[in-house]
Parts: structure tokens; C-alpha cells; sequence
């Protein structure tokens, strides 16, 4: 990221060839729709390319995931003209966050999702490709709010162990 | 579960970015102030980002997702090295309108059926053109075909009744003219018919014992009619010419105009 804001055009391409696939699957998982995946990779990469500053340092892979479904939601709310409830297109990242495994494969994740009880990868999965507050999941789903964020906790806590057992931390 | 644990799993919902702005603002509030659940929220936050990670394209059933095209890295790259990008661009509608067309097949295909139909039609209209301008050419031929036909008719009643070998039989107003086997009545001065009516010539055959009814004919403005009357000169013996009813008369009906004898 340092070289891409030189605005060094070959760095940026190296940053494209790592992430884009990870953009575009977030992108794609949250609008549904090829095309508008397309969109959206392309619009997070520019953005990335016109404003790197908005990253400061940790872990860039969560970051840019981050604004990949952020900026899916906000295509999607823009079609739908429905007001934003969550999501800040582009946030600056937050210096609380590591970098926690080093190496991290999608097929490792979601061996360890499928492993998670239904009731609690469903309101994870919801809130975070369905851009729903954990409020809406509740009322979606007839479960009451503080059973729901309940089981959002316990279920992240699950994923992290279970993935610390498979990939490298 | 106490309070505290209550916002433990605010902090969780914080992490997987499913608080509204207000309550996710309140949480980071609190955890600047709170160890144990910045704690949590690192506990938690790399298990949120590999949720992310599961989504990461690839071609297996599971994600249901696929790749993205080559084309998109060109695009990108495209307006990366050419400083494409002047300003912050927004949203995706920006993003749209600098992404270079690319016509999906589906898109291509509607074009050609479009540019086929349009030809087709045009193809139709144009035969349709060509046909009306042969039937046009067609009857154009036929009237100059009958205008060459009267003018040679007409060259030839001229050069009969001109000819200083025909037979002139004087009547008042006019003649009756007779070259070879035709016949002509040729008169001038002659008064317009009331209307309703005609002037018709009538012939006498040799051996007859009545006249024959024959063409019936209008004077021009200027009172002069020219006209053939079709039949063989030489066996007619007597032209008479009378005032008739429109569409002529099997037998006369009026005192003739003149009756002229062939002899």
C-alpha cells in the first residue's frame, strides 16, 4: 500500500491480483448479481487508487472486504432508493485491527462456517452479506434481539477457534 | 447475564458491522474506555473478516460465485496508468460513465436483429418502389404505344385527305373523303349538339336497303371534326351524318345534317 500511494501503477496492479477476487466474491455474495459485482470491484479499486490514504495500516485483506460489502450495500440502497442504515462506503480502518491469521484461505472459512449450529451462522451471514441490522435479523427471523446478538457473539467467538485451529495464526 | 455482558454482545454486533450508526457509535465510545471489550472486539474482528474471506471468487458450487472477467483488471488498469481517475469518484454511477462500452453478446445480437429488420423493411419498401415504378413504366409504355398509334392514325387520315389521289364529296360544312378502302367525314363550322346529344353517320351499304348506323362524334370547340368511319369504302354508297341521342341510334331519329351519295 505504500508503493500504491506513490501512485505507483505496477504496485496497485500487484494489490488487484491479491484482492480482487476476495472484492469481487464480496461484492457478488451481497448484490447477487455478476454484473453489478463488476461494478462495485471496479469502483473499490479506484477508490482505493484515488484515495489509499483512507487505509492506515493493519489488516488490509478485512479492510478492503469491508469496503467491498459497504460499497455493495450502497449500490444496492441507491437502486432500492432506501436510506442508508448501515454502512460507511469507504471507512478509514480501525487501528484496533490485526492482522490475526497470516494465512487464510476461503475454503478454510467455510468449512469452519458450516461447522457453526444454523441459529447462529444464519444472523452472522445476514448481517454481514445482507447489510440488515441485528435488529431486522431479529424481526426477520421471530427470534428476540438480545437471543440474536447473543448468538452473533458466540458464533464469531466458535469461528475464531475454529479457524485458529486450521489456518496459521 | 449482566449489563456489561449485554454490551459484550453489542460489541460483537459492532464487529460484524450490523449496528445502526447510532448504537455503533455509542459502542466505540464505549470501548475507548472499556479494556475488556476492545478485547472482545479483537477477539472477534478477525473472525468477521474471514466471514468476508468466504465469499473470495472462485468457481465452486458452494459460493455460487465466479471469477471476475479479465476485462475488468484492463478497465481498471486502463484508467489507473492514464491518470483516468481526475477526482474522487463516488459511487458506481460515476464509475459507470467512465467504463468503456463493452456490448454484451445478448446486446450485439438485438442490434443485428434490429439492423436485419430494418433492412428487411427498407428491402420490402423498396421492391414495393420498384414494383409501382414498373407498373408506372408499364402503362406509360401503353399510352405512348395508343399516342403513336393516333398520330400514325392521324398522319394517315392527314395524308388521305390530302392525298391528290382521293375522292372528295362535298357536303355543307365539309366533306366526305374517300382514299383506297377508307372513309372519312371531315367537317368544319360545325354547331355544338344540344346537350344530351351527338352527331352519328350512318352508311348505306351497296345492296342495302337502309342505312347502318356508325360511330358517333363531337365537333372540337372550334367546330371542326375529323372522323374515320370504320368501314370498307368501297362497299358504301351513301354518308349521312344526324343529331342523335347520346350512345347513338339503331335508326334515325332527326332530319340529316347532309346525305351524300358515293358515286
Amino acid at each position: 500500500m505504500a508503493r500504491v500511494r506513490t501512485k505507483d501503477a505496477a504496485a496497485f496492479e500487484t494489490l488487484y491480483d491479491a484482492y480482487h477476487r476476495l472484492v469481487y466474491g464480496v461484492a457478488f455474495r451481497v448484490a447477487g448479481d455478476a454484473a453489478a459485482a463488476e461494478d462495485i470491484t471496479q469502483a473499490v479499486f479506484l477508490k482505493i487508487w484515488t484515495a489509499p490514504e483512507r487505509f492506515i495500516e493493519g489488516n488490509f485483506g478485512g479492510w478492503i472486504a469491508r469496503v467491498a460489502r459497504n460499497q455493495a450495500l450502497d449500490s444496492i440502497r441507491r437502486k432500492s432508493h432506501a436510506e442508508a442504515e448501515l454502512s460507511d462506503a469507504m471507512p478509514a480502518n480501525d487501528l484496533l485491527e490485526e492482522r490475526v491469521f497470516s494465512e487464510i484461505d476461503a475454503d478454510s472459512v467455510r468449512r469452519a462456517l458450516a461447522q457453526l449450529p444454523a441459529d447462529q451462522r444464519e444472523p452472522i451471514e445476514l448481517g454481514f452479506f445482507g447489510g440488515i441490522t441485528h435488529a431486522e435479523i431479529a424481526r426477520r427471523s421471530g427470534i428476540p434481539l438480545g437471543t440474536i446478538k447473543t448468538r452473533i457473539r458466540a458464533g464469531l467467538g466458535k469461528l475464531r477457534s475454529a479457524l485458529e485451529g486450521t489456518v496459521t495464526v | 447475564m449482566n449489563a456489561h455482558d449485554a454490551i459484550l454482545d453489542d460489541v460483537a454486533v459492532y464487529a460484524l458491522g450490523a449496528l445502526p450508526p447510532d448504537q455503533a457509535r455509542a459502542v466505540r465510545e464505549h470501548m475507548t474506555t472499556c479494556p475488556e471489550c476492545t478485547a472482545e472486539y479483537r477477539r472477534l474482528k478477525p473472525a468477521v473478516d474471514a466471514v468476508a474471506y468466504s465469499a473470495e471468487a472462485c468457481t465452486d458450487a458452494v459460493s455460487g460465485a465466479v471469477v471476475p472477467s479479465p476485462r475488468l483488471k484492463a478497465r481498471i488498469m486502463d484508467q489507473v496508468r492514464g491518470s483516468d481517475v481526475p477526482r474522487r469518484l463516488s459511487n458506481v454511477g460515476e464509475m459507470r460513465a467512465v467504463r468503456p462500452i463493452v456490448w454484451p453478446a445478448y446486446a450485439v445480437a438485438a442490434a443485428c436483429l434490429a439492423v436485419a429488420l430494418v433492412t428487411t423493411a427498407f428491402n420490402i419498401s423498396l421492391n414495393e418502389a420498384v414494383n409501382s415504378s414498373k407498373s408506372q413504366i408499364a402503362l406509360l409504355e401503353t399510352q405512348a404505344k395508343m399516342l403513336h398509334l393516333k398520330v400514325a392514325a392521324q398522319s394517315i387520315e392527314l395524308a388521305d385527305l390530302t392525298s391528290t389521289d382521293s375522292q372528295h364529296y362535298a357536303v355543307e360544312n365539309g366533306e366526305v373523303v374517300r382514299h383506297g378502302n377508307r372513309l372519312y367525314i371531315a367537317m368544319q363550322s360545325m354547331s355544338a349538339p344540344p346537350r344530351g346529344k351527338v352527331y352519328q353517320a350512318w352508311i348505306m351499304r351497296k345492296g342495302g336497303t337502309a342505312m347502318t348506323p356508325s360511330v358517333t362524334f363531337m365537333p372540337d370547340h372550334s367546330g371542326v371534326a375529323v372522323v374515320h368511319v370504320p368501314a370498307a369504302a368501297s362497299q358504301v354508297v351513301e354518308v349521312a351524318v344526324s343529331m342523335e341521342p347520346e350512345g347513338g341510334s339503331k335508326q334515325p331519329t332527326s332530319k340529316p345534317a347532309f346525305l351524300v351519295k358515293l358515286t
